[in-house]
């Protein structure tokens, strides 16, 4: 078992009144898993992505990642757990401006204190296999959109993360491109990787082995 | 890890090239203002630090009753100690300038060539041992000044005077009070470094006193009388002596001798002699330890007004760094390492600041010494701790600016800044405000004291002196010159200056406005005095029977001297002439009462009129009471010249002088010049306020530019929106400005009680002072608020003309 979630509650107080974003969510999610979540905006797909990231807090229940108690964890440890073992890919990419592709999948690694000749050999290993090496030294504005998620998702996997949560990865992508995304997702998958995407595409929400349908912040129907 | 900060850092500040260059410009300034502060601040701290024997040289200083310590001691004091107390290694008694200032010249080999005379005004007369115990380099010579009529000399001097002829063993004719003697050159000295207390040209034997024939009749000057204290006096002391021990048993030791004396004996470390517990500031070469105080702290307070524009513009600008920072933490930042990039940011904007601050120094360096007067450069303050006193605060301002910066931007929300949903944050708004307000209080705190400074200054230069001092020429009277001929001589002078057609009026006299009197004493009286009154100090002026005419100096009541009083003297005519403060003082009604009337100065005099009162000094002091003692030939010839002819005039007086007083230097100097340099501490202090207060203002409106190119960013889709429902220019100008303008408003009601109190606290020094006028607070409020206002239009105004329809199309 990755993950399991235990009645997990998100609420805002406004007014004195709860508005609940997530009721009572239980979900267990198995190493090599491909899951798609679905649902209506508003629905608390985001939330609930982000908080199995560790992003974010919930307010009632339990959530364990490789046996660790996620919610009985500092932050730092939190965060030094999803360092570890998740990669996040967003719909808006999420690029830094400022650094070239080449810089902005190094990033990560900076992060982990790895030395820089091995920093070198990595990037270089992943721009080859994403067949993005020519593109190494431009800045994300002079990319496409599917060429920026594809440094996204190199980004992501840099780390050799357990985890991919995906944000509607293919949301700002045209139809040819999206279908890249989920072929790459899928022979990640296929190589060991668990992925969980959030999606509104029935098409591309048919590539995961199981999917979930949240509605007014509660998980309506799985289907597997 | 640091290439990649520096990397983006570097993108960064280019990309947003405005608030680099408003960050950068205004740290430049700011650090350059605050170095020249420093250099100017280490070079007093170092004030007299190139003696070798500084750690234990001693001043002596005495204290009576009323607790004023003196610098100046007994004669026999010095010598006396050292017999007594072995921890006294060394003494030097110093007759400074003030006493023996008189004119040096040199006669060649060929006495058909007129000698070579100057009026010398930096002499002193000294202890054998002055170059022992004060570290001034000796070039050649015997440096001892053990035996009488010998004379060190500067290398300026000895050039001045014997060209390329070798100094050492000529001789030097000096006449001043002391007559006429002859010195005969045994050492030359390095010229005096500026950073020395002890400011001398010529440095003569003080052991030629020991002879009462060289005395001229001086008794006063005799270096065995315990009553006369027109030395000062200087101990070098054995290391760790017990200082407060000593003092108490010099102090027993004179009053077991003369139990009359009151005296307390002070030993003053050299070290604190310019700076700081310094007791008693005789030399005006000593620093003003307040005064180093308050630049150092304008200086810092400028610096402030910058880095607060670094706060204010970098947690303005978050919302745009917001999606960077969600980013890096999601892909494994932590906080650390993101204020370390952060705090990389604004370490490199410093550094940038630091060394543009350099270029600026570098330009500015010759008129900032011109300002000051000193030969200044970054050296002066590397060389000591002064750097380090300097550096921490910069060095913490650096850290906490960039800090807190990096502290926001670190803790904002991964998932937020992530979903988009970031808004501004209210309390980061709050804060800037605050920190606007607080550089503009600042600025307008520095504003109000340069024009209250500058209004006082044109207030004492423009006030009615009570006498005319325009176009007043005095000509330093002969010091070369036999007793007997001098009233001839300078009657014939006289007679012939009063013959020249330029001349419209003149005058010979002791005294010169401007400057002090002939000397002050008490003891004067009514002739039924009160209790107390023989206390009272008088002022006394020696002059003629021109001086009123040649002044403007009107007469209150009775008459003037005339040519024959003048002519007797006081001692003979026994007459005096009051002013109305001193009529006062002596206890008569009126003026008019008091002329007839005798008073008692030791014997009687009579007083033949009083003058209305006049500024004989600057407006700084109150009016003292005056006694004009009449004598027909003094030192200071005045003459009343036409402005446009000064040239040609000056020539002609000159050439008369030289054919009357041969042997004399030709010296002279205007009135209105000498009376206006009274104020130069306070033109100082104006024009160091002036740049404080621009540099302020510039900076703080450098920040407000920033604040409102953000804003503008932010509100460009309302601007567009409000455009499109048919808002005028002028009405977005106005929402724009508003909030801005808000805040200047809010510092000035801050800043007018505390410029107020600060002003009437600075006014208090001076005895007659402009009133601190409201207006004085509007000016400076108006003119804040225009400034402030003109900077945020210039963005309000561009986002105002701007095509709405683009701004809509944006979002």
């Amino acid at each position: 078992m990755l993950l399991n979630l235990k009645n997990v509650y998100k609420w805002y107080t406004t007014g004195g009144n709860r508005n609940f974003v997530l009721k009572d969510i239980n979900l267990t999610v198995e190493e090599g898993e491909f899951i798609s979540i679905m649902g209506p905006s508003g629905s608390g797909k985001s939330t609930l992505l982000h908080i199995l990231g560790m992003l974010d807090t919930f307010d009632e229940g339990e959530y364990s990642f490789l046996q660790e108690n996620v919610h009985k964890l500092k932050e730092k440890q939190r965060t030094n757990l999803y360092k570890q073992y998740i990669g996040f890919v967003f719909q808006q990419y999420h690029l830094i401006d400022e650094l070239t592709v080449y810089e902005n999948i190094e990033t990560p690694l900076i992060y982990k204190d790895i030395k820089a000749s091995e920093r070198k050999a990595m990037v270089a290993d992943i721009l080859d296999r994403f067949q993005i090496v020519g593109k190494k030294d431009l800045f994300p504005n002079q990319l496409s959109g599917g060429q920026q998620q594809l440094v996204g998702i190199a980004r992501a996997l840099i780390v050799r993360p357990k985890l991919i949560l995906a944000d509607e990865p293919t949301g700002n992508l045209n139809s040819k491109q999206g279908e890249q995304i989920m072929q790459l997702f899928k022979q990640l998958n296929s190589e060991g990787v668990t992925i969980i995407q959030v999606t509104h595409s029935e098409k591309n929400a048919e590539y995961a082995s199981r999917i979930i349908h949240l509605l007014d912040g509660s998980i309506q129907k799985q289907v597997l | 890890m640091f290439q990649n900060y520096f990397k983006i850092a570097f993108r960064n500040l280019w990309k947003n090239r405005t608030f680099t260059f408003v960050n950068v410009i205004g740290i430049a300034f700011s650090i350059a203002a605050f170095l020249f502060i420093l250099e100017y601040i280490g070079f007093e701290r170092n004030v007299n630090g190139f003696h070798t024997n500084l750690p234990n040289l001693y001043r002596l200083m005495y204290q009576g009753e009323e607790k004023k310590p003196f610098g100046w001691t007994r004669s026999p004091l010095p010598p006396t100690m050292q017999e007594n107390f072995k921890e006294v290694k060394g003494y030097c008694r110093i007759a400074p300038s003030d006493n023996v200032l008189g004119v040096v010249s040199y006669t060649g080999e060929n006495t058909a060539e007129p000698p070579r005379s100057f009026l010398e005004e930096k002499l002193i007369f000294a202890d054998p041992d002055f170059f022992k115990l004060f570290s001034f380099k000796i070039l050649e010579g015997n440096p001892s000044l053990t035996q009488p009529n010998l004379v060190a000399i500067s290398q300026t001097q000895a050039k001045k005077y014997f060209d390329t002829k070798k100094a050492l063993g000529e001789v030097l004719t000096l006449n001043n009070q002391f007559g006429k003697a002859l010195y005969t050159v045994s050492a030359v000295f390095e010229d005096v470094r500026q950073d020395s207390d002890l400011q001398f040209d010529m440095v003569f034997s003080l052991q030629t006193f020991a002879n009462p024939a060289n005395l001229n009749g001086n008794d006063w000057a005799r270096l065995d009388t315990w009553g006369s204290t027109f030395l000062q006096g200087y101990v070098l002391l054995e290391e760790n002596t017990d200082i407060p021990a000593l003092e108490q048993r010099t102090t027993a030791m004179i009053k077991k001798v003369f139990p009359e004396y009151e005296d307390e004996i002070l030993l003053q470390p050299m070290q604190f002699m310019h700076l700081g517990r310094s007791l008693d500031d005789t030399s005006e070469t000593f620093g003003n330890l307040g005064f180093v105080y308050l630049i150092g702290s304008i200086g810092l307070l400028i610096l402030m007004i910058a880095w607060l524009n670094y706060i204010n513009l970098s947690t303005a600008s978050s919302l745009k760094r917001a999606k960077e920072v969600g980013i890096r933490k999601v892909v494994g930042a932590n906080r650390w390492q993101l204020i370390g990039q952060f705090l990389g940011e604004s370490l490199l904007l410093n550094v940038f600041g630091f060394f543009l601050a350099l270029v600026l120094i570098q330009l500015l360096q010759v008129p900032f010494n011109q300002l000051v007067g000193k030969n200044l450069s970054i050296n002066t303050f590397l060389g000591d701790g002064t750097w380090f006193f300097g550096g921490i605060p910069v060095a913490v301002g650096m850290v906490a600016s960039g800090g807190y910066v990096a502290y926001i931007l670190s803790t904002l929300s991964t998932s937020q800044t992530l979903k988009g949903t970031f808004s501004r944050s209210f309390k980061g708004v709050f804060l800037r405000k605050s920190l606007v307000i607080f550089q503009f209080t600042i600025s307008l705190v520095l504003i109000v004291a340069t024009l209250v400074l500058y209004r006082q200054l044109q207030f004492m230069q423009n006030k009615n002196l009570g006498m005319n001092i325009e176009q007043k020429l005095v000509i330093t009277g002969p010091q070369v010159l036999e007793q007997s001929t001098y009233n001839a001589k300078n009657a014939a002078y006289l007679y012939e200056v009063s013959q020249l057609p330029f001349v419209k009026n003149y005058s010979s006299a002791g005294v010169v406005p401007g400057k002090w009197y002939n000397f002050s004493t008490a003891g004067i009286t009514s002739l039924n005095p009160k209790l107390e009154d023989d206390k009272k100090q008088y002022n006394m002026a020696i002059i003629d029977h021109r001086y009123f005419d040649l002044y403007d100096i009107k007469l209150a009541a009775g008459n003037n001297f005339t040519a024959q009083i003048c002519e007797d003297g006081w001692g003979k005519s026994k007459r005096v002439i009051l002013n109305e403060t001193a009529a006062k003082t002596l206890g008569f009604a009126s003026a008019t009462e008091a002329v007839g009337q005798k008073i008692s100065w030791g014997e009687e005099y009579e007083v033949v009129g009083v003058v209305e009162d006049y500024h004989h000094q600057s407006l700084q002091q109150s009016i003292e009471p005056i006694l004009f003692l009449p004598r027909l030939y003094s030192n200071n010839i005045t003459l009343e010249l036409p402005a446009d002819q000064i040239q040609t005039s000056m020539r002609q007086l000159e050439r008369l002088y030289k054919q009357v007083f041969p042997g004399n230097p030709f010296n002279y100097f205007f009135v209105d010049e000498v009376f206006n340099e009274q104020y130069k501490a306070e033109q100082q202090y104006g024009f160091i306020f002036f740049v404080a207060s621009g540099l302020a203002i510039l900076i703080s409106c450098l920040g407000l530019f920033g604040l409102a190119t953000f804003s503008v960013e932010q509100k460009t889709k309302e601007i567009g929106i409000r455009k499109v429902l048919g808002a005028s220019v002028a009405n977005i100008v106005t929402l724009i400005s508003k909030d801005f303008l808000l805040l200047v408003i809010i510092a000035f009601a801050i800043a007018t009680p505390i410029a107020w109190w600060a002003a009437n606290k600075w006014l208090q020094d001076f005895a007659y002072r402009a009133d601190l006028s409201w207006w004085i607070f509007g000016i400076a409020g108006v003119l804040a608020g225009l400034i402030a206002l003109l900077t945020v239009s210039f963005q309000a105004i561009r986002a105002a003309v701007a095509n709405p329809v683009e701004s809509l199309r944006n979002e």
